[in-house]
Order: structure tokens, then C-alpha cells, then sequence
């Protein structure tokens, strides 16, 4: 690993940098994009039909800043095989490395997301406590978890491209089946077991948690997902190195 | 010394006579299948039964016709690609410089794929940016070090390939008919640094179709047609043989 380190770094660097490239505001994109959505989703969840939750805006957006870190993760690892095809047809070196570094780069956004966005939190009535010492965890937590999905989403898409439209799908059905937009509370409880068992609905929980009611996120919040990461990082790992000596082939 | 071995190396590619990249084409071929529908790719052996070494210092030519295994082989010795059966053992840090580029990316600028190529080839950072004016230099490319790779022509990003190839210090260069898209004086220029690294005890590995450059540069010549090894040895008799068989063709 410390073989590496370099690498890692040099590639998080291109990848971050290519993110931007060629657009205008560049970075100035990942602030924009979350608060249209929140100004959005306000407008539609508390205004027009009056879900009743008191403060919306501090509710959604660390919810939504938590579901954009592993939608926005897993989808740009997706690609990140085949969107170095040049390098991996051209020169040897562990391809694990590229979907890494490609986690890595939109670890490294989602926590600038925060930093320029926890002060608006703060603007529109979230009160600053101790707990927010948390977020790094829960980031850490959530990262485990992206990476762990993000290998076999990779090493699938070089063989079937169809991962990718399947996955687009499952987001979707995702950013509804965890508590975004509602309350965990709404759940029935014939449903609540299964339903909370979804590390993505844990994490987005904790965060809530921290930023929104104020307590600190029980063990289970940040069990579960960490758990859940490492299985899969496992299977995911398995399934990836079965995968890579055909890539070269595929691609 | 040895420094690359090879025993007994196969590789077999599928190719299909139907393209299925989708599950849903997968499905639909699966079912036919199941009509009764043979399978719908062949196997094609791009390798078969190559064995060969090659000694520290010592400079091989690969040649013989397209379609013959030549990259093939390049890219399992580069680890590239995984062969089906056979052993490759290569004792030392290489490489390659495949058909065009060496592993650019084509949205990064000369200066970023440098950097990125160069940490790939196990180059600190810190030693890349302090050669950088030099491997701009022996490409000729200073003005366009921030330029996209996708805009520099294709002689151009050989250059910087074959540029940065060279500054990593690897013990083993596989070359790939690479040196065809430059200019004369840019050819000549990566001769003699060649012949230097051959003094310093580096051994190159080259694929080429210009029988001259072979016969001028290497020892020893391998020469393939359709997977197979038709003769190993002395250069000079190696290219009268292709010469020979290309005519009697």
C-alpha cells in the first residue's frame, strides 16, 4: 500500500481535475446543484405540501449532501475503468487503483460540499454543537461503503455495459426509499425492520441526528453501514480481481 | 544472466460473430442457444506454444506479418494482457511503449500525463517535476506543455512517450513499431539514446516490420506467423527467413 501512496494521490489528482474540466464554474457546480435541489424540494415538501417538518432546508440538505457522496461516488467509480481505457491498455499497474482513486476524488468533494455548506446550516437555524465532530466518522463510514460497491460496479461495466443504466435505476429507487425527503418516522412498523437495515437509510439517520435533532447517532446507525461496507467490500473485492485480467480484453 | 522468460505461452481470444456487450443481447443469444443455435464466437489462438529467453543487455526482435502475435506478445509481457496457459517470468522494471502513446490520458495536458505516466512507472512526484524541462525537451514539446494531449498530433504524443518512457530508467523496453510515426530526426535521436541504454546493460525488446532497424539493432530475432514461433536465433538468418517465406507467399 505505501507502494502506491504516491500513485493514489497523483491519480485522486486527475480525477478531481478532470471532473471540471472544461466547465466554466467548475467546482462552484457541487455547491449549486445541492442547493437548487434543496431550494426545490423545499418549495415542493414544505410549501406546497406541507409535510409538516419544521425547518426543512437544515432537515434536506445534510440528508441530501450524504445521498449526493455515495450517488455521485458510485456512479463516477462506474466509469472509472473505462474512462481509462488509454491507461489500462497501455501500461500495467493494480486497477483497483483508478476506482480508489476515483472515491477518493468525490471523498474529496463531498467534504469541500460540507465545509462551504455547513455555514448556511448554521445561517438557516441549525445550531452548532459538539456533535458536528461526528461528520468525519460518519464520512469515513460512508466512504468504507462506497468503496465496497463501487469495486464490482466498476469491473461489471467493463463487461456489461447495462450496469450502468441498472444502477442509474437503483439510485432512483434509492433517493426514495431512504429517509431524504420524509421522516424514518413515517415508516409502518411491519416495514421498519427491513427498512432500517439499509446502510445508506443508517447513514442518512446519523447525519440527521447530528445536524437536525441534536443526539449522538446510536451505535447501530454506524454499524450497520460499516458492517454492510466491509461484506462488500470483500464480495466486491473478489469479484473484481476475478474480472481484471480481462479487462484489457473488454474494455 | 536471463532476464525474460517465456515457456510454452499461449493466448486464445474469443471472437464473436454476433457482438453482445448488453445483458439483454446476452439473453437473446442465450435463448437462441437454447433453438438449438451454435455458439456464436470462435476461438482464435493469437499465441500458440511460444517459448523463448532473452539475456541482460541483449536486444530481441520480434517480426513477422499482421496478425502474427507480435503485440500480442508485447502486451502479456507487459502484463497487459494474462495468458491462457504458459509461464512469463521478466526479471526487472519495463517498459512499454505500445502502438501509440505510452498510457495518456487524451483530456490531461503533456504536463499532467507526464506526471501521471511517470508516478505509474514508480517515479516520485518530487524527481518528475525536477526533469520535466528535459523530457519536454527531448520530445520538442516545451511550448505545448499545457496543451491537451487529444490536440498534439500523433507523431507529437509518440514523443512525449517515448520522452517519458525513457526518463523512468526501466530495465526492459518493449517497443511496438512505435518509432514509425516520427520524424527522421526525432527517429535518429531515439536510436542513438537506444544504442546508449544497450551500453548501459538495458535490454529492448522490438517489433517492428522495418527489417533494417531489426537486422542494425538486434542480436537475436523471433519470428511469428499466426501464433506460432517459425525460428528463434541469429537475426541475420532469422530475416532472410521471412524475406524467403514472404516470397515464395
Amino acid at each position: 500500500m505505501p507502494r502506491y501512496s504516491e500513485l493514489v494521490r497523483t491519480m485522486t489528482i486527475k480525477e478531481f481535475k478532470l471532473r471540471y474540466r472544461n466547465s466554466a464554474l467548475g467546482f462552484l457546480w457541487s455547491l449549486l446543484n445541492p442547493l437548487a435541489m434543496m431550494v426545490i424540494l423545499t418549495l415542493v415538501f414544505s410549501t406546497l405540501l406541507r409535510g409538516g417538518i419544521e425547518n426543512f432546508p437544515v432537515f434536506l440538505l445534510p440528508a441530501l449532501l450524504v445521498w449526493r457522496f455515495f450517488s455521485i461516488g458510485t456512479s463516477m467509480a462506474l466509469w472509472s475503468i473505462i474512462g481509462n481505457a488509454s491507461l489500462v491498455t497501455k501500461v500495467y499497474f493494480p486497477r483497483w487503483l483508478l476506482v480508489l482513486s476515483s472515491n477518493l476524488a468525490n471523498l474529496v468533494g463531498s467534504t469541500l460540499e460540507f465545509l462551504v455548506l455547513l455555514p448556511l446550516l448554521f445561517a438557516l437555524g441549525m445550531k452548532l454543537s459538539w456533535l458536528t465532530a461526528f461528520l468525519p466518522a460518519v464520512l469515513a463510514i460512508e466512504f468504507v461503503f462506497i468503496a465496497g460497491a463501487s469495486l464490482p460496479l466498476a469491473a461489471l461495466n467493463v463487461y456489461y455495459r447495462d450496469i450502468n443504466q441498472i444502477w442509474e435505476i437503483a439510485l432512483q429507487a434509492g433517493f426514495f426509499l431512504c429517509p431524504i425527503i420524509y421522516s424514518a418516522s413515517l415508516i409502518p412498523s411491519s416495514y421498519a425492520l427491513l427498512y432500517s437495515l439499509n446502510p445508506m437509510t443508517r447513514i442518512i439517520e446519523s447525519i440527521r441526528k447530528i445536524f437536525y435533532y441534536g443526539t449522538l447517532p446510536a451505535a447501530y446507525d454506524l454499524g450497520v453501514p460499516l458492517l454492510g461496507g466491509l461484506i462488500l467490500m470483500m464480495f466486491g473485492y473478489a469479484i473484481f480481481i476475478k474480472l481484471e485480467p480481462r479487462f484489457a480484453e473488454e474494455i | 544472466m536471463e532476464i525474460v522468460r517465456v515457456e510454452d505461452l499461449w493466448k486464445k481470444f474469443k471472437i464473436p460473430h454476433e457482438r453482445r456487450t448488453t445483458i439483454f443481447e446476452n439473453i437473446i443469444g442465450a435463448l437462441q442457444m437454447l433453438g438449438g443455435k451454435t455458439l456464436s464466437y470462435e476461438e482464435f489462438w493469437a499465441l500458440k506454444d511460444v517459448s523463448f529467453t532473452v539475456a541482460k543487455g541483449e536486444s530481441l526482435g520480434v517480426i513477422g506479418e499482421n496478425g502474427s502475435g507480435k503485440s500480442t506478445l508485447l502486451k502479456i509481457l507487459a502484463k497487459i494482457l494474462r495468458p491462457d496457459k504458459g509461464n512469463v517470468a521478466a526479471n526487472g522494471r519495463i517498459a512499454p511503449i505500445l502502438e501509440l502513446g505510452v498510457g495518456f490520458h487524451p483530456d490531461l495536458t503533456a504536463k499532467e500525463n507526464i506526471l501521471v505516466y511517470g508516478t505509474i512507472m514508480g517515479l516520485k512526484n518530487s524527481e518528475l517535476r525536477k526533469r520535466m524541462d528535459s523530457i519536454l525537451q527531448f520530445a520538442a514539446l516545451e511550448r505545448f506543455r499545457d496543451a491537451k494531449l487529444k490536440n498534439l498530433s500523433s507523431g507529437m504524443q509518440m514523443r512525449l512517450g517515448f520522452s517519458v518512457a525513457m526518463e523512468t530508467n526501466p530495465d526492459i523496453f518493449l517497443v511496438d513499431e512505435a518509432l514509425a510515426v516520427g520524424d527522421m530526426g526525432f527517429q535518429r535521436k531515439c536510436l542513438s539514446k537506444f544504442k546508449e541504454f544497450k551500453n548501459e546493460g538495458k535490454t529492448i525488446i522490438l517489433v517492428s516490420h522495418a527489417l533494417n532497424l531489426v537486422k542494425e539493432f538486434c542480436e537475436r530475432t523471433l519470428l511469428l506467423s499466426r501464433g506460432e514461433m517459425i525460428c528463434f536465433g541469429e537475426t541475420e538468418a532469422v530475416v532472410d527467413e521471412y524475406i524467403k517465406r514472404v516470397k515464395v507467399a
